[in-house]
Parts: structure tokens; sequence; C-alpha cells
């Protein structure tokens, strides 16, 4: 029986997070969940894959109807531990050649809801290992699932869909990349202990930021801070005094008013010898003078400058998408058409073999019978001859065959399906 | 033959200056595809500087067109040696242009005025073209280094990013790169003064005779001199370091193309 690929889930787009979460699974139980799927007569093979933003199924199985009922049944038992609605309305169904095509564009994350976003890949592996160790993968899914990571891999690298932060704080560390060449020696002041400013800190050290000054209007919420990531607490009323040191200040204090000015940096700037100094401002209040920008060698952003280059990024992440579609059909196409080799070759011998068959009764009878006379040259002749009609009759459908599916994405199983009813080819 | 070796040299800096662009603006993943086909003009260029100057002798610099494609062979050269240690992919667009313009311009050009009488064909002729053309390449890399420093700056400045920004490299190493080539250029310009004044006290008897060549090349040195002072002491650099080079590299290049014609100098063919 020809194994097809099918898919059944519910994503960001398709369920609320409440119904997502009713049938996601968790990590301890994945294993056994796989068993108990495979133990459905349809299923041949299995993956689970459950993240925050999806739930689905993907399986290889011989009877797609049967299966698409069973996955659903799954699910839906399921979700029977924690609520009763049914999921009907948010499960999409996808099989053969469109479920390649899902696949692959998960493994891509394009349809993820941060396009782009290089997590998925790695959840995709891991759930895959899984399925692995519980030893429901065979031939099929192994391949379909090795091909999806190296899609993934060719669409990060053809296309910019992962090119460009996307988040505030992988946008100023952008920034700062482009203006300093290193930070293992460069020096950041966080000015306010909030949040966001914590996490901008952690940032930058993981880029090699090694120099870290944390000042805080409560000067015990600044030596806190500054010990959890191993900085330097500095009062509140020494800050300025410090500023002259710090090539990367952040501002974060929640303050209403204006902490530094214009003049100040000009004059701190002469100090520096005009070494370069990148202001930003990431609170929801503006921290620093805006005329800061406008002098030279310095730099200030401010949190919506910030936001607008995310936006700016995900757009330019959109049109890169259309070109990561164009690799993934392509790479669907291949992929269908291997799994359609799979059957193609046995049809072709069985194909080949069935006319050989009935091309020999036939001779068998008419020399045995009214051609009993011919000669032994006259019968070589009418060997040759009825063997060169089967063959040309066979030419157009098995080149067919072979080439199948080129331009669109055509489901190459159809043909095998056809020819293996027609002329009565079911495997023996 | 020359001339045929010069006109390839040029097309194929043609074909490097596009490729360079495509692969800023186009390409997903670096690519040293242009650096290659760069080393590949390189070499054609060199055959062509040598059998130019086993034909002519090195007094053939004199000519103006011969001048640029020995300019333009050292330019190529040093931006090769740099791109061993800093892959400025962007610095080759910048290169690559300015190679195929001074190559074309060599043979569109030509032949012209420049015959060095051969009293003055001592070592001092080598000595003096190859250390000013040496400063001139360093300048020449300079320019296409702050070219690229202003065009960052003000992108970060008006808050505007594109992709092409994100493979410039970052303001601190254009700036850091601008001060080395100018810690290069300006004492190869120095030698290349000096050399050039001995050699004229030595045959025309007056070390400094006011030739335009010399006041124009003394006022690029007077400006270096000053962005280089200044870069050591008041920490002037950025913005203004890199428009002061290139306003440097614009008095050296427009006296270099069109000083001679405008200005007639001693430099320009009357050598007597």
């Amino acid at each position: 029986m020809q194994k097809q690929i099918v898919i059944v889930g519910l994503n960001h787009r398709s369920a609320p997070i409440e119904v997502r979460e009713s049938v996601a699974f968790e990590n301890v139980y994945v294993r056994e969940a796989l068993v108990h799927l495979r133990d459905y007569p349809s299923i041949d093979e299995g993956v689970i894959l459950s993240t925050c933003n999806r739930v689905e199924v993907i399986a290889a199985a011989g009877d797609v109807r049967s299966a698409f009922d069973d996955i659903n049944g799954f699910l839906a038992q399921q979700k029977a531990q924690r609520h009763a609605e049914p999921l009907d309305d948010h499960v999409y169904t996808y099989e053969g050649a469109e479920a390649v095509r899902h696949l692959f564009r998960v493994a891509a994350s394009l349809d993820s809801m941060v396009i782009g976003e290089p997590q998925i890949l790695g959840q995709l592996k891991q759930y895959y290992d899984a399925a692995q160790q519980a030893g429901t993968v065979g031939a099929v899914l192994h391949r379909l699932f090795h091909r999806s990571f190296s899609v993934a891999k060719r669409v990060r690298s053809e296309t910019g869909i992962g090119s460009g932060a996307v988040s505030v704080s992988s946008i100023a560390v952008d920034l700062a990349k482009r203006i300093f060449d290193r930070f293992d020696d460069k020096t950041v002041m966080l000015i306010g202990a909030g949040k966001i400013g914590d996490l901008m800190a952690r940032h930058l050290q993981s880029h090699g930021v090694k120099n870290l000054m944390v000042t805080n209007r409560t000067f015990e919420r600044a030596v806190s801070l500054a010990e959890k990531i191993h900085g330097n607490p500095i009062r509140f009323e020494d800050f300025p005094r410090y500023l002259k040191m710090a090539d990367l200040v952040i501002g974060c204090a929640g303050a209403p008013e204006i902490l530094i000015a214009a003049a100040t940096v000009e004059k701190i700037l002469r100090e520096r010898k005009q070494k370069a100094m990148f202001f930003i401002d990431i609170g929801d209040r503006r921290n620093f003078d805006a005329k800061i920008n406008n002098l030279d060698n310095v730099y200030l952003y401010n949190i919506d400058d910030l936001k607008s280059v995310a936006e700016e990024n995900l757009q330019e992440r959109a049109s890169e998408a259309e070109k990561a579609e164009g690799i993934v059909l392509e790479e669907a196409q291949t992929f269908v058409r291997w799994l359609g080799s799979l059957e193609q070759v046995p049809t072709i011998t069985a194909l080949r073999q069935r006319f050989e068959e009935i091309r020999r009764r036939e001779i068998e009878k008419s020399l045995g019978g009214s051609l009993k006379d011919l000669s032994a040259e006259q019968r070589a002749a009418v060997q040759d001859m009825t063997t060169a009609m089967v063959n040309k009759m066979l030419h157009g459908p098995i080149s067919q065959l072979r080439k199948s599916s080129p331009e669109e994405l055509e489901d190459p199983t159809l043909y095998v399906a056809a020819l293996k009813k027609l002329f009565d080819l079911e495997d023996k | 033959m020359d001339a045929l070796l010069v006109k390839l040299t040029a097309v194929v800096y043609l074909g490097v200056a596009v490729s360079y662009f495509f692969h800023l603006f186009r390409g997903a993943s670096a690519s040293r595809l242009p650096t290659a086909l760069l080393l590949g003009g390189f070499l054609i260029h060199s055959i062509a500087l040598t059998s130019l100057f086993l034909r002519e002798g090195f007094a053939t610099v004199a000519v103006m067109g011969d001048a640029l494609l020995f300019n333009s062979w050292l330019m190529v050269g040093i931006y090769l040696l740099i791109q061993l240690k800093y892959p400025l992919a962007v610095l080759g667009a910048i290169v690559a242009p300015l190679a195929f313009l001074m190559t074309f311009a060599a043979f569109a050009v030509g032949g012209g005025a420049g015959e060095i009488p051969p009293g003055l064909q001592t070592f001092w002729l080598p000595l003096h073209v190859t250390l000013a053309f040496l400063g001139n390449a360093m300048f020449a890399l300079a320019f296409g280094v702050s070219v690229i420093y202003l065009l960052q700056e003000r992108h970060l400045k008006h808050k505007k990013l594109t992709i092409l920004m994100k493979r410039f490299p970052s303001l601190e190493s254009l700036d850091g790169l601008n001060y080395r080539l100018l810690m290069w250029g300006f004492p190869l310009m120095t030698l290349g003064i000096l050399t050039g004044s001995l050699w004229a006290g030595i045959h025309w008897g007056d070390y400094w005779s006011w030739d335009p060549r010399q006041i124009s090349s003394g006022l690029a040195w007077l400006l270096y001199g000053a962005l280089l002072h200044g870069r050591i002491t008041a920490g002037l650099r950025g913005k203004k370091a890199a428009l002061l080079t290139m306003v440097g590299f614009c008095v050296v290049l427009g006296y270099f193309l069109w000083g001679d014609s405008i200005f007639p100098s001693r430099h320009g063919g009357r050598f007597e």
C-alpha cells in the first residue's frame, strides 16, 4: 500500500491559546502518547509536535481517510482530559504534497507567529528525536524530517528571512555593533534598575561586554541588580561623574525628567577625546535630551526608534518570505517525487510483467493453433513483432510515470494508483 | 598588445565593480567571487604594467596614462593586501569602480605629453614616483573608507536601517582603518615630496620652485598633517576626520588629473 504523509494540527491562527493548551502534550508524556498514536492500525509512522504556538501530528499512513479520523480521535481524547468542546473548528488537515509543504513551511519558520524566528527548527528536531526514541519513525518520516531540516537551513542561508532583529534588545545590540567593533573593551552604564534595563544589560554581556555600571535612585536596588549581573553599583548623585567612562548608556529610570542634557554630553565628549557614545533611552519616558543625537560621534535611540526598526525588519522578513515560499515549494515537489518513486519502480516492473505475460500466452495459443505451420524464421519474426508492439505501447505511460509531476505540485502517486487499478497490479 | 591588456584590465575591473555591487545589494551570504575576480584583474594589470615598463622603461610614468596605470595598480595591490586581514567587501565596491575609472582613463588619455630627458633618468625617478604613488594609493583607499564611514554614520543618525548597512563594517573599525591608512600614507607622501625636492635640487639647482605640483602636494601634505595631528592630540575622529580625508584626496586627485593642463608645471611634460 502506498504511504501518504498526513498532518492534523492546530496553530496560533486556527485556535486560541486556551484550545491549543488543552491539547498540548507535556514533554514527559510525549513518548507514551507516541506509542498510543502508533497503536491505531491506520498509522504507520508518527511524530508529535507540541509548542506554545502549535500542536501537530505528522504521520505516514496507507489509508488517508481513516488516518485523519484516527488522529482527530486521538487529539480529541487528549483534549477530553481537560475540556469537552469539540475541536473540529480549530483543526486543519493536510495530506500528500500539501502536507509535505506544510511541514517544510513550519521548519523554515514561514508558519511562525514571528516569521523567521529560529526556535521552531530546534523544537522540531527535539520532537523528531523523541519519536525516533519511541520507535515511531520509519523510512518515510525519517526522510521527510531530515529533508525539512535542510530546507530550513537552505531558506535561512538563501533568503534574509532570519536577518534583522525584531526584539527591542536585540535591535539595540545590532545597532551597537554598527557603531562599535568589539564590546569587550567597552563600558556600559545602566541608569535605572528596571526589568528592561536588566534584560538589555544581560544581552550586551552575552555579546562580550565586561564592564558594567549600575545606578538607581534607590541605591539598594542598584546594588542588588549589580550583584545579579556582576556590575558595579554607583550612587545616583555620582553617576554624572562616571558618565565619561561609559561607551553605552542605557536609560530606563522611569523618571519623567531629562537626566542627561546635550550640553553635558558635549562636555564629556571633549574629555573622552570624541570617542563614540551610544545612548539608548529604553524606558517609556524620555531620560535623555533628544538633541544628544545632533552631536558628532554620538548616537541616541529611544524606545520608539527601536520599535520602528523592529517594524521595518518584520516587513523585510515578510518580503523575504516570498522567496522562501518558492524554495519550499521546489523542495516539496522533489520530496513528493521521491515518495512517488518508492512505488514507481515496482509498478513499472509489474506493468511490464503483466503485458509480457499476456503476449506470451497469446503467442503460445496462436503458434500452437492457427499459426502452427509457420517456419522457424517466421515464428521468430512474430515473436519480435509482438515484443516490439508491447514495448511501443508501454513506452508512453512508463516515461510519463518516470518524470511525473514536473512543474506543479502534482502528486505522482496518483498515476501509480491509477495504473495499479487499471491493470490490476496489486502487490502480490 | 599592451593597449589590449590595459583594455582587458579595465573591462575586468568593471565586472568586479558590478559583482561587488551585486554582492552588496543582493547576495544573502558572503561571497569570495568579487575578490577572486579582482585578483584576476590585478594579474592582467601586472602583466600589462610589466610589459609596458620592459618596453618603454620606468620613465614612461611621466606619461599621464601610464602614471594612472601604475597608480591604480598600487591601489588595487594594497587593497588586496588589506583584504587579507580585513575582509571589507564594501571597500571593494569603492576600489573596483575607482580602479576601472583609472585604467579606463589610462587608455583613453593614452600617450600625451611626458618625456623625461635622459639626464633626469636616475635612481631618483623610480624612488620619487613610487613613494609618491604609494602615498596616493593609501589616500585613495582612505577616501573609500571615509565614504563608507559617512554613509554608515548618516544611516545611523537618521535611523534609517537598510540591509545594505548590515554589510558595512562598524564605525569604529572604519575609523580605525582610516587612521591606519593615514599613518601609512602621510610618511609615504612626505618621503615622496622630500625625494622629489632633493631630485629637483640636484638636477635643477632649486629644491623648491613653487611649481604648481609642489604647491598642490604641499597643500595636501599640510591638510593630512593637520588631520594626523588632530587625531593624535585632540581626538579629531569620526565624521570630521572622514570629511577631511576626502577633501585631502580631492586635492591630490584633482591636481593629478587636471592640474597640469590648467597650471603648466614642470611635471606636465616640460622637464627641461
